[in-house]
């Protein structure tokens, strides 16, 4: 390890942003290393509050979290923005393009901006995401802005991490059927439809009909449909009205709480599965897996019993605590 | 056990609108495993504060202005001011005269890159520097 964990605490808790970002690094590249540094933070009783922001790739995350992140510096707010871009299946390397939307606040002294490759995560975000989340509340965020990568249908696991999802659309998404698919167009707690210029007002009348249609919220809270422009950062300033709507409708209900609680199960289960897949890679071989593969390829049919049979000796059980 | 990645910063000093050599470049280390992060037109303020932030350990300059000599200086200006000038390997392209080669490998810049430069040879020369 390049760095000592001790002298990066220490220059931490004065606030330094080179330390903040080399521990990011410790935590993502060394996740066995996270417990140690944060028994630093016992002490420390302040929470963040997370804003999960997610859409398809090119409706315009970047540049608005940049247009979200810039009023709130304005209102002296610290924000720490952390973006997610895809890692290649292939050679493992990504192309992390969102800090270039955000030049123009990149050196205001109450921001930190961190992107980050997916690293063969599914689900829309990486696996360090959260720990860096917590990292940020360490440091002192007011608020902590989560770019997904550009998801499809199905990547919501931002859903289990931040406290207001807004789910960001553009102009030609998609038609009334779109709508009521399941998935990514369940989970906003705010509609964003950006690039208004283009047109825009059929997307946004069909989620508003989405959202009357649904009879599965009972939160009392009714998402609200804003349009904005992030480039010129027009309805930025009533989109960030909704968010705050969003948050105070959470702290005087019991619900903000809930969230708080749906953030750690979720890191609960990541750490449970993070076992459970080292137990897996001990169990099968890449040898295994090619040889099942192939001989499926004459026997499709018999794919379940082949595995059945490699496994129908394994148990899983959790050993008793004398 | 994930395992580590060396990450790059690829910054566009100044107003220079020649994309292609920078966008190239950062395509082939993304296709070589690292994760890149294009900063795009960047001050070099800007640049710095996006390599401390990003914890990269290359910084890479595009520049095809004719103002290499001075970003450059400015560059290795600010990370001396702030302790951090043995932290990152510093590498800049695009059109860069062979006469000026020399002074800016004095400065402190590792390798220079103009043009016609074999992409294999960064990946290859930044995979010695940096190890992990």
């Amino acid at each position: 390890m390049k760095y000592d964990i001790d002298t990066l605490i220490g220059d931490f808790k004065k606030k330094d942003k080179i330390a903040l970002a080399r521990l990011i690094s410790i935590i993502e590249n060394h996740p066995e290393k996270a417990s140690v540094i944060f028994n630093n933070f016992n002490q420390i009783k302040h929470d963040s509050y997370i804003i999960g922001i997610t859409g398809s790739p090119g409706v315009g995350k970047s540049t608005l979290i940049g247009a979200i992140a810039k009023k709130l510096l304005e209102d002296g707010k610290s924000v720490g923005i952390i973006s997610v871009d895809p890692t290649s299946p292939f050679s493992g390397g990504a192309f992390l393009g969102d800090r270039v939307r955000m030049t123009e606040i990149s050196l205001h002294p109450n921001i930190f901006i961190r992107s980050l490759a997916s690293r063969g995560y599914r689900g829309g975000i990486s696996r360090a995401v959260l720990d860096i989340t917590l990292l940020y509340e360490a440091f002192g965020m007011d608020l902590i802005l989560i770019e997904t990568v550009g998801v499809g249908q199905s990547e919501f696991d931002i859903y289990n991490l931040a406290y207001t999802i807004v789910v960001v659309m553009v102009p030609g998404y998609g038609d009334a059927i779109q709508m009521q698919k399941a998935g990514i167009i369940e989970i906003g707690d705010i509609y964003d439809v950006n690039k208004k210029d283009l047109g825009g007002d059929d997307i946004a009348a069909h989620i508003d009909m989405m959202l009357d249609d649904s009879t599965f919220n009972q939160t009392g809270w009714r998402p609200p449909v804003a349009m904005t422009n992030s480039i010129t950062g027009e309805g930025v300033d009533e989109l960030i009205e909704y968010i705050f709507d969003h948050k105070e409708h959470q702290e005087l209900s019991a619900l903000i709480k809930e969230r708080k609680k749906k953030r750690f199960a979720y890191k609960v289960r990541e750490l449970l599965y993070n076992k459970i897949d080292h137990v897996l890679e001990s169990l099968i071989s890449q040898e295994e897996i090619n040889d099942i593969s192939t001989k499926a390829i004459d026997n499709k049919f018999q794919i379940y019993d082949n595995v059945h049979d490699l496994f129908s000796d394994v148990k899983f059980e959790r050993k008793k605590k004398e | 056990m994930e395992d580590e990645k060396i990450r790059v910063l690829m910054s566009k000093p100044g107003i220079d609108g020649h994309w292609r050599g920078g966008i190239v470049v950062s395509r082939v280390l993304r296709d070589a495993g690292m994760e890149l992060i294009f900063g795009g037109f960047q001050n070099i303020e800007q640049c710095v504060e996006s390599a401390i932030q990003e914890d990269v350990d290359v910084i890479g300059l595009s520049i095809h202005s004719g103002a290499h000599i001075a970003y450059t200086k400015r560059l290795i200006e600010l990370l001396e001011e702030k302790g951090l000038k043995d932290q990152f390997l510093i590498l800049v392209g695009g059109v860069i005269p062979a006469q000026d080669f020399t002074e800016l490998k004095e400065m402190g810049v590792a390798n220079v890159y103009g043009p016609g430069t074999m992409t294999g040879d960064i990946v290859k020369f930044i995979r010695e520097k940096v190890k992990k």
